[in-house]
């Protein structure tokens, strides 16, 4: 165990937090604070893009595609620098750290040479296929299917909650390859241009009044033969490989915004007398301390590098930062008593407490709810006996 | 000790919910949001059950009831997450104003002519009134910046404090309804999602929660009538339970909703919306809970086995 940053760590943590204030106090300033994810997307992709010119985009990644072969303590200190100088969530985060890692660790030479260089850029925007209406929690029954048709993959059905997609370039989508299969097995993982005439985005209005994800409808929409990930029947495989990649670095970065928004807390309640009132004090003090038993977790999880193990701290990492996020949202409003009711501007634009409280609603939903969480620790980690199920 | 209503009370309530499950389903909740939020005819229809007249006394041209009546039609209002300024005018103003002896507005209030929007200090802004609009977090309320500034009557506190209760409890009912017959039809894993534990314990949770929060608020209203002395700690016991019954139920039919309780396009944000905003309205969590502190720990409110229906 060795805890801290060193002297050069700290050096490179002083060229971030430079590189990236000196951006948002110039060229960038007018995209400084945003925190809703559809706000401002050309000028975010052009953000990608500088990113990409000052060799900032990927830092993880290897030289050779763009990275800086950037050490875990490093990417650490990357995003926590990035969320401290108020920059705007990537919308490009789908590639740099779901597509990318995947192709690098799954694809073809020939892929990598086709894909990374243009994620690495900025210049392809990633979005991911995986939910269906049917296939939420259960994601082993995807429906969509895909056959190959002379050299191209043809893909009919439906995709649902696709972040980003209506400004996203690519899409990479688990298809039912094998008639008549079930479950996990005849599944393959395809990447697809999402403009062309076969495929069609609709978005979906979210609580508070945004619209970041899409359903995604596929009618004998195309892609080279050349665009799987993986074998035929690998993409389970491949779309699980994935998720493990979304555990990753960024959590330390979205941790940072915690604590901005813990902070956002806090000066309420001293502004407004609620840090008066014991039970909030309290309520302060424990999500204090979940935010450093997160940012412990996430340290330790990221320090295991066996990732053949089972590890408990990625497998219980989760649900304790999604419901950690959900009971901050409450503790805002109850912070804010009353004032919490009103927003700040008209026509549904929240003030980040309350839009806090909408949108950590979905922590404990999406990326596999508490519930499949709680499941996974007990079978995977505790390896108790599976839950009944029904027929599939 | 008898927490049975009358006949008469359970045929008004009934008949009040069948009229609203009739009229005010969450396609007119849809409608309203696209187009302005108010419709006449939903207001008419209430004028002619003599809802607006609940409390007005029947020489003033209304039905001469009381607030435990009132409360019940209240939960009503909540279960359908109506919106109109039925209950602020009809069951908080109308007995603030018979209480105080200003009976001139009571018939035209009667009517339906009259919204009578009473602002607190503890509630500057109210809904249905004229002043400086604000954004509500509920889509649906037509929140304004009062212009002078609220009265600081404890009673009107009571009285606004009582019957968002009795509207939270019926949004709790009625989102714990939509929840369960969401997991009734929604498969995952090859069956209905509502048959994994992890999720029916969590809706039977809401169950509780919301069967223990009903006879608080009868309670309160009971209090209020009769306007006992220690009526205001029923009403922030009232206030309090069933706010975290609301909340918790809130929280856990948009967890069972999956990712579609995230939406704008399940009916269910109305009535999280709806109790968010009428769980901080009237003294929040924190300033009811201080009102029952003090009356227990300072003293006031007499407590040992002799008290506890007093």
């Amino acid at each position: 165990m060795k805890l801290g940053f060193s002297p050069a760590d700290e050096l490179f943590r002083q060229e971030c937090a430079d590189w990236l204030n000196g951006q948002m106090a110039g060229e960038f300033r007018d995209i400084k604070g945003i925190t809703k994810l559809t706000a401002s997307p050309e000028r975010r992709k052009e953000w990608e893009q500088q990113l990409a010119a000052y060799k900032w985009s990927c830092i993880g990644w290897p030289e050779e595609w763009g990275g800086r072969n950037a050490t875990l303590a490093q990417q650490v200190i990357f995003a926590e620098e990035y969320a401290r100088a108020g920059v705007p969530g990537r919308v490009n985060h789908i590639g740099i750290e779901l597509a990318g890692p995947t192709i690098l660790a799954f694809g073809t030479d020939e892929q990598k040479r086709r894909f990374l260089p243009d994620i690495a850029a900025g210049k392809t925007i990633f979005c991911q296929g995986f939910s269906e209406p049917g296939a939420g929690s259960d994601l082993a029954s995807v429906r969509t299917k895909g056959r190959l048709e002379s050299g191209e993959w043809v893909v009919n059905g439906q995709k649902i909650w696709t972040s980003l997609a209506h400004i996203s370039d690519w899409i990479f989508v688990v298809t039912r390859t094998e008639e008549g299969s079930k479950g996990p097995k005849g599944l393959t993982f395809l990447m697809m241009p999402i403009d062309q005439p076969g495929i069609e985005i609709r978005g979906i209005k979210q609580i508070n009044g945004d619209a970041e994800f899409n359903e995604t409808f596929f009618t004998d929409a195309r892609c080279p033969a050349d665009s799987m990930i993986g074998g035929v029947g690998d993409g389970w495989k491949i779309a699980m490989g994935l998720l493990a990649f979304e555990r990753g670095v960024s959590t330390l970065g979205q941790q940072m915004a915690f604590r901005n928004e813990l902070d956002e807390i806090i000066a309420a309640a001293k502004a407004n007398g609620a840090a008066g009132n014991p039970l909030i004090r309290q309520r302060i003090a424990q999500a204090e301390i979940g935010l450093r038993l997160m940012r412990y977790g996430a340290l330790r999880m990221l320090s295991n590098t066996d990732h053949s193990k089972i590890d408990g701290a990625a497998l219980t990492y989760k649900i304790q930062w999604a419901t950690w996020r959900r009971s901050l949202g409450e503790l805002a409003m109850d912070v804010l008593g009353q004032q919490g009711e009103v927003a700040d501007g008209s026509d549904y634009e929240w003030d980040t407490l309350p839009n806090l409280f909408l949108y950590s609603r979905a922590d404990t939903i999406y990326g596999g709810t508490n519930q499949i969480q709680r499941n996974l620790i007990a079978e995977r980690g505790l390896g108790m006996p599976r839950e009944r199920r029904g027929d599939v | 000790m008898d927490f049975r209503f009358s006949d008469d009370q359970l045929t008004l309530t009934e008949s009040v919910r069948d009229y609203l499950a009739g009229t005010h389903g969450p396609e007119v909740l849809r409608r309203l949001d696209e187009q302005g939020n108010r419709d006449p005819a939903i207001w008419q229809g209430l004028v002619e059950m003599g809802l607006t007249g609940l409390l007005v006394p029947e020489e003033h041209g209304g039905l001469g009831l009381g607030l435990v009546e009132a409360a019940l039609i209240a939960a009503e209002c909540g279960r359908a997450c109506l919106a109109e300024p039925l209950v602020d005018t009809a069951f908080v103003a109308v007995p603030w104003l018979v209480r105080r002896g200003e009976l001139g507005d009571l018939a035209a209030i009667a009517a339906g002519e009259r919204l009578v929007p009473l602002p607190h200090v503890l509630n500057p802004w109210v809904a249905d009134g004229s002043g400086q609009p604000l954004q509500s977090v509920d889509p649906l309320r037509n929140l304004v910046m009062f212009p002078a500034a609220g009265s600081s009557d404890p009673y009107l506190l009571d009285l606004g404090a009582l019957m968002s209760s009795a509207q939270l409890v019926g949004l709790a009912d009625a989102m714990l309804h939509q929840a369960v017959e969401y997991a009734k039809i929604r498969t995952q894993f090859g069956q209905p999602v509502g048959a994994f534990q992890a999720l029916k314990h969590q809706l039977a949770s809401c169950a509780v929660a919301i069967e223990f929060a009903k006879p608080a608020v009868w309670r309160a209203a009971q209090a209020l009538q009769d306007g006992g002395e220690s009526a205001s700690v029923h009403v922030s016991h009232a206030k309090v339970t069933a706010g975290d019954a609301a909340l918790l139920t809130a929280e856990t039919a948009i967890q069972v909703h999956g990712a579609m309780g995230y939406t704008y396009e399940v009916d269910l944000h109305f009535w999280m919306k709806r109790s968010w905003a009428l769980n901080g309205a009237w003294g929040d969590r924190a300033w009811h809970l201080k009102r029952i502190d003090q009356a227990v720990i300072g003293g006031a409110l007499p407590i040992g086995p002799e008290h506890t229906f007093a």
